[in-house]
Order: C-alpha cells, then sequence, then structure tokens
C-alpha cells in the first residue's frame, strides 16, 4: 500500500473537522474523494502532508509512520501536491515555477554559483510539454490564465518525481473543454508514471470518469467507500450528496 | 519553437545591456583621471554602500526578508577589521578576511533566532538585534573606544593616494557583486526567489524553508561584513553610528529607491541617493527634508525604482 492513514483525527476549536478517516491508496490507482463543502477533504490532505499536525491516527507512506514529520520532509518522500486556492510562484516564469521544484527533487538547490538557466532544461521542458503549457514556458506564473494555473501547479508537483499526487480540486474553475483537457491528461500522467493519485473533486462527471476508488466524506467522517458503480447505487450517498450536487449542478 | 526555451525577460536587451555594461565599466576605471578628489571619494562610498545595499537586497528582493537590521553585521565588519589593525597590530589582508568571517558568524546566530518570526516580527526581531550591536559598540569602551570609535587605524600606505584606494574598492566590491549575481542566478538563488514568491509553498517542494532562509541571512551578512571592513579601512575609522539604525534605513531606502526586484537596483539607488545626500548637505542645512521629499517622489513616480522605471522604458519587453 502506497499511502494508509488510520483513524486521523482533527479538530479546529469544537469544530470536528476530520473524524477518524482510513484512506488507502494504491500505486497505479486513482482514488477520488468527493463530499459537501465542509466536508474534511481538503483538512484531510493538509494531515496527509503535514501542513497541520492531527490530533490523533497515523498516516504511513510505503509502510513507513510520516505523521510527525515536517512538510518539507513528507514532500522529499515522494508525495506532490496541488492546493485548491492557486499556489504557484507568480513573479516566476512558468519555466521558473516547475525548475525550481525539480532543483529540490535533484537536491541541486543549494549549489550556489551555477547558472540556473542552463540546468534541468530539458527535463523540466518535458514536464511543461505533459501539462501542455510548452508554449507558456516564459510566461510569468501569475500572468497565467486560470486553468493554466492550474496545471502549472500539476506541473510543479510532477517536477518532484512523487510516487503520490494529491490534487485538491483539479479541475476548478476551469471551461468544460480545459476539464476535460486536465481529467485526460491526470488518468494519462497516472497510467504513464504507475503513482497513486488521490484527488478531491466537485465535478461528478470526472469523479466517475477516472477513479477506481470513490470515497463520500461527509461532515468529517468517511460514510462510504467503493468502485464508482458501488457509489452510484449507494442511497445514502446519493441522498446526502450526489442528489443534492445533481441539482445544483443543474442549477448551473 | 522559439517559445520553449525560457529565457528571462532580460535577454531580450542582451547586446544592449552587455554594451552598457561596457561602458560603465570604462567610465569606471577612467573616472580618477575625470573627476575631483572629493568627487572620487563620494564614488568611494558609493561603491561600498552599493555594496551593502546589494547585500540586503539578497534578503529584501530575492528571499522576501524585510531586514531592519542590516547595519549592525555592517559595524561588525568595520570593528573586526579595526580592533585587528589597532589593538592587535595585525596584518591589513588577515584583519579583512576576518571581518566576513565574523559577521558570518554573529549573522548565523542573530539569523537563527530572527528567522524563526515571519514578516513584521521578522523584521522588529533583525531592528533589535542590531540596536544591541550598537549599544554593544557604544557601551564596551575598553575593546570598541564607545562614542569616540576607534581613529586613525593604521592602514598600508597603498591607501594613502585616493586613486590606489579607489581600484581597490571598485576591485573588492567589483568581485563580490559578480559573486552575488552568480548567487541569485543560481539553483539556489531560484529556491529563494521561490521563497519570497510564495513562503508557504516551498515546504511543499521539498525545501527546508527556515534553514534557507537562514543561508540568506548568512549570506547577506558575510557580503555586509566586507562592506563595513572595506569602509573602515577607506575612512581610517569606526564609529557606533555604523551600526545605527538610520544606517540601515539609508540601505533600505538605497533598495527601494533603485528597485528591489532589479538585480542593479541597489547600485543606482546607491548612486542616487549618496549623491542627492552628498549634493544636498552642501547648499543647505535642511538637506535631509529636502532629500526625504525627493526620495518620496521618487519612489511614487517610479513603482519599482529607478532601475525599474528605465527597464520599463528601454527595454520594453518584445
Amino acid at each position: 500500500m502506497l499511502l494508509e492513514t488510520k483513524g486521523l483525527r482533527k479538530s479546529f476549536g469544537g469544530l470536528r473537522a476530520v473524524f477518524g478517516i482510513d484512506l488507502q491508496v494504491d500505486e497505479n490507482e486513482i482514488v477520488s474523494i468527493i463530499g459537501p463543502n465542509g466536508a474534511g477533504k481538503s483538512t484531510l490532505f493538509n494531515l496527509i502532508t503535514g501542513h497541520i499536525p492531527a490530533d490523533r491516527g497515523a498516516v504511513y507512506f510505503k509502510g513507513k509512520d510520516v505523521t510527525r514529520l515536517p512538510p518539507f520532509k513528507i514532500s522529499r518522500l515522494g508525495i506532490g501536491r496541488s492546493f485548491q486556492k492557486l499556489n504557484i510562484f507568480p513573479r516566476l516564469s512558468t519555466f521558473q515555477n516547475v525548475q525550481v521544484a525539480s532543483f529540490s527533487a535533484k537536491g541541486l538547490n543549494r549549489s550556489l554559483f551555477s547558472r540556473a538557466e542552463n540546468i534541468l532544461t530539458e527535463e523540466v521542458e518535458h514536464i511543461l510539454e505533459s501539462v501542455g503549457l510548452a508554449d507558456r514556458a516564459g510566461t510569468l506564473g501569475g500572468l497565467l490564465a486560470h486553468g493554466d494555473q492550474k496545471r502549472l501547479e500539476i506541473g510543479i508537483a510532477l517536477a518532484l518525481n512523487p510516487e503520490l499526487l494529491l490534487l485538491d480540486e483539479p479541475t476548478q474553475g476551469m471551461s468544460p473543454g480545459e476539464t476535460s483537457q486536465t481529467t485526460e491528461l491526470i488518468h494519462l500522467l497516472v497510467k504513464k508514471r504507475r503513482i497513486g493519485l488521490a484527488f478531491v473533486e466537485h465535478d461528478m462527471k470526472v469523479v466517475f470518469s477516472i477513479s477506481d476508488k470513490i470515497y463520500v466524506m461527509h461532515q468529517g467522517m468517511m460514510i462510504f467507500s467503493g468502485k464508482p458503480s458501488e457509489v452510484r447505487s449507494n442511497e445514502r450517498v446519493q441522498s446526502i450528496y450526489l442528489g443534492k450536487e445533481k441539482d445544483s449542478a443543474s442549477r448551473g | 519553437m522559439e517559445g520553449i526555451k525560457a529565457k528571462p525577460s532580460w535577454l531580450h536587451g542582451r547586446a544592449l545591456r552587455a554594451i552598457l555594461m561596457s561602458i560603465v565599466l570604462a567610465l569606471l576605471i577612467a573616472l580618477p583621471a575625470l573627476i575631483s578628489k572629493s568627487w572620487l571619494n563620494i564614488t568611494i562610498e558609493i561603491l561600498i554602500m552599493a555594496l551593502a545595499a546589494c547585500s540586503l537586497n539578497l534578503m529584501l528582493g530575492y528571499t522576501g526578508m524585510v531586514s531592519f537590521g542590516p547595519a549592525g553585521l555592517y559595524a561588525v565588519g568595520a570593528y573586526t577589521t579595526a580592533i585587528l589593525l589597532t589593538k592587535l597590530k595585525m596584518n591589513i589582508v588577515p584583519a579583512m578576511i576576518a571581518a566576513p568571517i565574523m559577521a558570518a558568524i554573529i549573522g548565523w546566530a542573530v539569523g537563527w533566532v530572527c528567522v524563526r518570526r515571519t514578516k513584521v516580527y521578522f523584521a522588529l526581531l533583525t531592528l533589535a538585534f542590531s540596536q544591541i550591536i550598537w549599544t554593544i559598540i557604544f557601551e564596551w569602551y575598553a575593546v570598541t573606544g564607545g562614542d569616540d570609535g576607534i581613529v586613525s587605524i593604521p592602514t598600508p600606505e597603498f591607501f594613502f593616494s585616493i586613486a590606489n584606494s579607489y581600484y581597490f574598492c571598485l576591485a573588492l566590491v567589483g568581485c563580490c557583486i559578480f559573486a552575488l549575481w552568480r548567487i541569485v542566478n543560481s539553483p539556489f538563488g531560484r529556491t529563494l526567489q521561490a521563497i519570497r514568491e510564495n513562503p508557504d509553498r516551498v515546504e511543499f517542494i521539498g525545501v527546508n524553508l527556515k534553514r534557507y532562509q537562514l543561508a540568506a541571512f548568512v549570506l547577506s551578512s558575510i557580503f555586509l561584513g566586507i562592506a563595513g571592513s572595506l569602509y573602515c579601512v577607506f575612512s581610517g575609522s569606526a564609529f557606533p553610528d555604523y551600526a545605527h539604525w538610520t544606517k540601515s534605513t539609508d540601505m533600505l531606502v538605497m533598495c527601494l529607491l533603485g528597485g528591489i526586484y532589479h538585480f542593479s537596483g541597489p547600485l543606482a539607488g546607491s548612486a542616487v541617493y549618496t549623491i542627492l545626500a552628498k549634493t544636498l548637505s552642501k547648499h543647505t542645512m535642511q538637506w535631509n527634508l529636502i532629500l526625504g521629499v525627493a526620495i518620496v517622489l521618487l519612489v511614487l513616480l517610479m513603482r519599482n525604482g529607478v532601475v525599474g522605471f528605465v527597464s520599463e522604458k528601454v527595454f520594453r519587453k518584445k
């Protein structure tokens, strides 16, 4: 098992954000986490990557307990992530955004006097191509269109050569065209690199089209998990989540 | 396929820049023959402050750490050289080499504490530490001479000639600035810029944030120490004023005036600020007031500093 969480818990004040979550992600597997706003999905990611400390429970990555490690160490072990809110380096070029992550992955960012612009260029270009940003390489990250910035986030995460990728709403705010493009891209990445992927998503079309397994969260608890077909036919899930989602989707 | 290679924006005017650089360099070398001795003195001060401001900008503009205490480390460099030359009668070479080493040690100790806080708290800590350094210098008569400072420091005959001093400064400052330029354009420098842009995000690309901030702090301290040492040798004296917080704000203003997002910003800032201060103080007692107004106007009219303004007008991209 690539990633395993056991009984993860986190409260903010009196609010139970995450309450006893067991999550499992295997390599070459796409896992999606769905649930209404405030269900604790992003908090779960933050607990896994060490962004916030867990109250209880444990996170195992490749069998190793990583629960108390700081984010940079967890990241170095091979967990890449993207964020729900855009989180790039705005005043670095698209190319440099990815390159700086590559430096880190290769342990090159201690190099004091070599010329950065000539290092790892091929690898970075390759990553930019795979996320469809090759022609925007010279543009400042902050000046990219929203969808491009979302893809750049994936590019930054990929530069770390992760074995596990956590994407928080990778298609949020994208046009239908961009969404299907990005969905395809994510699917391809996982199959090609044989990595594990867990992602949070509100777009049910995306979720059902590529997920191997779906976890449904509600008020900090995991209320159901299973294959897409099982989730679709589960009445409880439908009543608290899918139904509402369909309504809001049709309302636009 | 042009677009695939990421070219930094300055490359578009590379030829223009190379020509400009050569002209500036030729001018700097010919300068002693062109201007009066008093102006040459001012130029030396510009060079030294340019190095100090550039060192500060490694933190300020490249890592996004606003320090109010660079003068403390600058003074550490100056006093290290001054004390070694006067009290221990050391040779100039080890006395100058000791300055950046001492500055690095103290910079490491101070930085280790300061990087534990961010933003305004970080700024306040740096200010507090530079005030501590100032107080130590001011009170420790036996070693630092207190508010009398250390004067008539024995420097080699070589420095009696103003032209020699100038060339020495030019060479040393030039080497240091070249080193700084290599640093900011290295993978390390790029990592610092990523920290400036988004300190929370860098931890998720595997960067130990605090360690890199501390590294920037220490590197900055080293070059500040060199600048201080150089000023001590050039002026033949060291005073508690070197560590005063107003000296720190001088350096900050130079960076902001020149443009913190351009490598040459602090260099231009040092020139503009020093020349303004020197010429104004010659003509009026209220020069500080006029200087203040001039700085406010410059900052308002040129949002990205003098260099930012010029590069927007001259090197307009594409």
